[in-house]
């Protein structure tokens, strides 16, 4: 039989098994039981017709044959009776075509003869044997027919069974079948929840999973299209200014205007090629979290790598008039790749630059505490609403408002390192100096062996 | 011609800004959208607003909607990277006039911004003419009776936003604010200054005065 898969189909199948099984236990136990009471019934039978032969005197032939048919009368037990004198000689026979052999077994017996087998009750008097056998076919055949008769209302009850099984079934399964055409029937796109009212427990969580994965895959797509429309605006952007760039040089006519163009271009050019540097930088440091291979670390001293970014960042952060400064280095050191960790925490700090107004304040620091480290940069800008601090790490998202001229893709870069060397990435509120505070968290793992 | 450039990058802005400046549009830049719409309410007599989509504070959509729902007809000029049919779409549906994609070329955004405010006008003919004078706006050629005429800027200016509306009365305060941006000194006779300038070299026909209300120049 082929396996099936349809649930229908398969309740069916094992009701219909179920219900042979038990039709044919039934049988089995009403046959046994019948052929038991026959046996009963019947030697009890035997013995009274063989103890009613029985008589003090021998009986003619035709008396004997008289009190047989009047024992055996209605009902045609096919019962052969055979009788003999002391001596041996058969006084007599019922008409029957079965000749017993001669066997003085008293009480009951099973006898095998002319391929049959009888039953056998023998009684032995002074005068006379009387032998009284039965064909156990007929018993056979009685407890057959009973136990045929009790298979009846199961025939008759299977069909009517296996139609409210299947109405039931096919009710249960239409918010099911519901559900799979709504499913069927939507766009590539639409990933809107299914209704779930209706549908039966089974089932029913199986949709609410399935809803709980639309969400999930909404979620994604959208970030998805966010970050192509993004793109889309932050690429063509710079390229717009290049080519508006370009024209308004061509249509300098003089030497002044030519000299505003020209530096204009220049910076416009130098914005693209940043963008393209971050975009690259992002896009590295993603496939190398993708590929998921431990790339080489070795410990990274924090302080030292602070100090180093504090001195390259000096000059931008003195033409802005911005006070850039370590606040407090402990020493701490973190196994991971030096050339990532610098892109982290100067990305950290040039954001920190670039969104604070001239005469602020942006420090650096470094804290060592139990099990983890930190890199810690604070600055006395505007901050980031806490509403926005989810979104600011979406690549090309920019806080609102936002004077600064940035990519939008620093705090891409920052998390995707951060990720990728176990770090935890926080944004918050500097409460000493007033604007953002961001904070890369390292897990230092325990030393068991120094 | 008044404008209303609404630019959030820095570079692009600057660019159009003197670009617009320097044929002869008095420009307003303004940066987010809420800024746009401070500006828009302020001044009910923008010629043209180019505007960007993508912008802080509020989205340019919705500066144009809001622009749209309290009636201001001013035509506008989508300038954006967003490039999917849909966005394009959702912003002609938003009310705007002609939606142009980034990179965009100078010329091309000129050329646009000519024929709407020439459709705004209720002209479709890219020349005005009347009795003796032809009136170019492209290359701002000014033939009377044959022969080429010469205007200084802002001569033209008057001229230009005369013609644009040809059988309306623009007050002298109108002119002036098609005149200059917000930079601009004004001095107080100025636009008498330009008028009586027009009128020698056009003829005393072309500009009519409606006394106590303005100037006009007739249908043609």
């Amino acid at each position: 039989m082929k396996m099936t898969h349809s649930l229908r189909g398969r309740l069916l199948w094992f009701l219909l098994a179920a219900i042979t099984i038990a039709a044919v236990a039934q049988a089995t136990i009403a046959y046994r039981t019948a052929l038991h009471d026959a046996d009963q019934i019947f030697d009890y039978h035997m013995q009274q017709m063989a103890l009613s032969l029985r008589s003090s005197t021998p009986l003619s032939n035709d008396e004997a044959r008289a009190r047989q048919e009047a024992e055996s009368a209605g009902g045609n037990d096919d019962m052969v009776v055979q009788m003999w004198s002391p001596d041996g000689a058969q006084m007599f026979h019922s008409v029957s075509r079965a000749r017993l052999p001669q066997r003085a077994v008293l009480g009951f017996s099973n006898v095998r003869a002319n391929s049959t087998t009888y039953r056998v009750f023998s009684i032995q008097t002074s005068n006379q044997t009387v032998q009284v056998a039965q064909d156990l076919a007929v018993r056979r055949n009685m407890a057959g027919n009973l136990a045929l008769r009790t298979l009846g209302p199961i025939a008759v009850m299977m069909p009517i069974l296996m139609l409210v099984v299947w109405w039931v079934v096919s009710g249960s399964l239409q918010p099911v079948a519901r559900v799979r055409s709504q499913v069927a029937s939507r766009q590539a796109d639409d990933l809107s929840p299914v209704s779930d009212t209706g549908l039966p427990d089974e089932v029913r969580p199986l949709v609410q999973e399935l809803n709980l994965l639309f969400g999930r895959v909404r979620t994604a797509f959208e970030a998805q299209q966010n970050f192509v429309a993004d793109a889309a605006h932050e690429l063509r952007t710079p390229l717009a200014a290049l080519r508006l760039q370009a024209q308004s040089l061509d249509r300098a006519d003089t030497p002044e205007a030519r000299q505003v163009a020209v530096s204009r271009l220049t910076a416009g050019i130098d914005r693209a090629t940043r963008l393209v540097e971050q975009l690259l930088i992002l896009a590295r440091q993603e496939a190398t979290a993708a590929e998921g291979t431990a790339a080489k670390t070795r410990p990274v001293d924090l302080a030292d790598l602070a100090r180093r970014t504090a001195a390259d960042l000096a000059g931008v952060a003195a033409a802005k008039g911005v006070d850039l400064g370590l606040q407090q280095a402990d020493p701490a050191s973190v196994d991971g790749q030096p050339d990532a960790l610098q892109i982290l925490l100067r990305n950290l700090v040039d954001n920190a630059v670039k969104y604070t107004p001239g005469g602020g304040t942006v420090d650096i620091s470094v804290l060592s505490g139990a099990g983890t480290v930190a890199v810690q940069v604070e600055d006395s800008g505007p901050g980031i609403p806490p509403d926005e601090r989810e979104r600011v790490f979406d690549r090309f998202y920019r806080v609102a408002g936002s004077e600064a001229a940035g990519s939008g893709l620093g705090l891409a870069i920052i998390k995707a390192i951060a990720e990728r060397h176990g770090a935890v990435l926080t944004l918050g509120s500097s409460e000493r100096l007033g604007g953002l505070m961001a904070t890369v968290t390292f897990k230092t793992p325990v030393q068991t062996a120094a | 011609m008044r404008l209303l450039l609404v630019e959030d990058d820095t570079m692009i802005g600057e660019v159009v800004l003197d670009l617009l400046r320097a044929e002869h549009y008095a420009v307003d830049w303004v940066k987010d959208g809420e800024m746009a719409d401070t500006a828009l309410l302020q001044n009910q007599n923008y010629d043209l607003v180019l505007l960007d989509l993508g912008l802080p504070r509020k989205d340019g959509l919705e500066v144009l909607r809001s622009m749209r729902a309290r009636k201001d007809r001013t035509p506008v000029l989508v300038a954006t990277a967003r490039d999917s049919v849909a966005q394009r779409i959702a912003g002609l549906d938003a009310g705007a006039d002609d939606y142009v994609l980034k990179p965009y070329d100078l010329d091309e955004l000129l050329a646009r911004l000519r024929a709407l405010l020439r459709r705004a006008a209720g002209r479709a003919e890219p020349i005005f003419e009347y009795r003796n004078i032809t009136i170019n706006p492209v290359t701002r050629e000014i033939m009377v009776d044959g022969t080429q005429v010469s205007l200084s800027a802002r001569e033209w200016a008057v001229l230009e936003a005369l013609v644009a509306r040809p059988g309306a009365v623009l007050s002298r305060a109108q002119l002036e604010e098609k005149l200059y941006s917000w930079r601009d000194e004004v001095s107080s006779n100025a636009v008498e200054v330009y008028i009586h300038g027009l009128r020698k070299k056009l003829g005393s026909d072309l500009i009519q005065n409606v006394r106590g209300v303005g100037y006009m120049v007739p249908k043609a």
